[in-house]
């Protein structure tokens, strides 16, 4: 288990993180339709340094960003070199390894790139919202979306305990591993297959007992969201400049 | 040259770890990312509202099911050796709980999840969360529980029909994230041979990993009907006169 998931919104005081996350995710939403509608590089490329800024503003250290971009950076690759090898017509050039030719195509390394920046632009978004919200203010933006209610509860309800549910994996799996539980393959996936089990028992089991404890507290169904505080007319000015001026770049 | 492209992909992407099944943010253009939120849409809404109407008789459902979505997340972060590749990959978790709590209910599962790793992990993302919603959770659900369904109405052991269960449900996955992949990325190039490369590309982590799932799987169903029985029977799996006489 060597995801790196954090509750930790960096900096709290930083402007981006004070910004309504209403409109933070409507900027997000905008800018995300803008990279992956975009040909070229040039536009990823400027959002890509803008987010990277902003991340690295927000205090994010660079270990923290390198573990965050480690499996987009592999995928982007990975594309990256498919396009090449498969798709295109133009050859770049030619690789001969162990009798093996391999054809590099320059119509298909173009493509490749723009995935590629495509795929950085969009991560690196979704990493500025990440960084700087809170999940619980995260699902009220979404509730005032429209998204029905019942999704944005059975967000919050696995939010809350999935760290709980974490922890007691943890625990079971060191158990289980200084019993000699992962020695061998057969054993592995047997003790596997078990942790699994008694995490849909523990999660039962929880579900209960947190049912009755809602219920005496005044659970009627429905989980209280947070209530929104106005829109700021200056934050929604300028974050529509913001976006209107990538936008303004990315149609140019 | 076909054989010659199909190993270097083969080469390149085996040692991908699996975490990759979701596809990644920005990797779909606009109008594939489009096609896919507005095709699993309908899905959502049924699963919203098959939750709505079960929770006004049940108010611990909402938790369950939430609980559950904690379970696939956590399930889906574990990684497991996939010897054949020399890497580590992980199963989707799906099966199981379509097997527990019905396909509907598994597609606003995997959405949850999927949502939660796209913000906080970045894994897959939201551009591409409908793409990865239809693979995990509508196709992974849905083949998973049809398939437990009608290997029960058969007759077989609840082990027999999970592992089966969990087999087609991860690779039923990544057979539609390696057709969803292909459509989106294959630009002027013809689909099929890039489908069927992407499908070669998968196959030496997904073949071996899938009867991994569905041992896992089998494992799980087991251990409640050993354990917890009344589980089983809550959420309709088993019928009371299958619990076993110790319990």
């Amino acid at each position: 288990m060597h995801h790196h998931i954090t509750r930790q919104t960096f900096d709290p005081s930083h402007w981006v993180s004070a910004l309504d996350p209403r409109v933070k995710l409507l900027s997000a939403f905008a800018l995300l339709g803008l990279v992956i509608s975009s040909h070229g590089i040039a536009f990823s490329l400027v959002v890509t340094v803008l987010s990277l800024a902003l991340c690295l503003n927000l205090g994010v250290t660079p270990k923290t960003l390198a573990l965050r971009f480690s499996e987009p950076v592999f995928i982007a690759g990975t594309v990256l070199i498919l396009k090449l090898f498969c798709a295109g017509n133009l050859p770049l050039f030619t690789w001969h390894l162990a009798g093996i030719e391999l054809v590099g195509h320059r119509d298909g390394l173009w493509e490749g790139v723009q995935i590629a920046g495509r795929i950085a632009g969009g991560v690196t978004i979704l990493a500025v919202v990440g960084f700087s919200t809170p999940f619980t203010e995260l699902m009220a933006a979404l509730s005032w979306l429209r998204v029905p209610q019942s999704l944005i509860d059975v967000a919050l309800f696995a939010w809350r305990y999935l760290f709980l549910l974490l922890e007691d994996a943890q625990v079971v799996y060191h158990a289980q591993r200084n019993r000699l539980g992962y020695v061998g393959y057969r054993r592995g996936l047997s003790s596997f297959g078990t942790l699994a089990g008694v995490l849909v028992i523990k999660a039962f089991d929880n579900s209960q007992s947190v049912t009755t404890a809602m219920v005496q507290r005044g659970y009627d169904g429905q989980m209280p969201m947070l209530l929104h505080k106005p829109f700021v007319a200056r934050q929604v000015f300028c974050s529509l400049f913001f976006v209107s001026s990538l936008a303004l770049i990315r149609f140019i | 040259m076909g054989r010659i492209t199909c190993l270097t992909i083969c080469c390149l992407l085996s040692a991908m770890p699996a975490f990759a099944m979701h596809i990644s943010e920005g990797i779909l253009p606009f109008d594939w990312a489009v096609l896919w939120s507005v095709l699993v849409l309908p899905f959502v809404a049924l699963g919203v509202r098959q939750l709505n109407a079960l929770s006004r008789d049940d108010l611990s459902l909402k938790p369950l099911v939430g609980l559950l979505a904690a379970v696939v997340f956590i399930i889906s972060c574990m990684p497991i050796p996939v010897p054949t590749a020399g890497t580590c990959s992980h199963p989707c978790g799906t099966g199981v709980s379509a097997i527990l709590v019905g396909p509907l209910a598994s597609v606003l599962i995997s959405a949850v999840a999927l949502l939660i790793q796209a913000l906080f992990l970045a894994h897959g993302g939201l551009s591409t969360l409908g793409a990865n919603v239809f693979s995990m959770g509508v196709v992974g659900s849905f083949l998973g529980w049809f398939t437990f369904k009608a290997l029960r109405r058969m007759g077989a052991s609840l082990g027999v029909a999970g592992f089966l269960a969990g087999i087609l449900a991860d690779w039923g996955t990544y057979a539609t994230t390696s057709l969803i992949l292909a459509a989106g990325i294959r630009g002027n190039s013809p689909f099929l041979p890039l489908f069927s490369k992407v499908v070669i590309a998968f196959i030496p982590t997904q073949l071996p990993l899938g009867i991994l799932e569905g041992v896992i799987t089998a494992g799980m169903v087991q251990l409640l009907y050993k354990k917890r029985p009344d589980l089983l029977v809550r959420m309709k799996v088993i019928t009371e006169q299958e619990v076993p006489d110790h319990v």
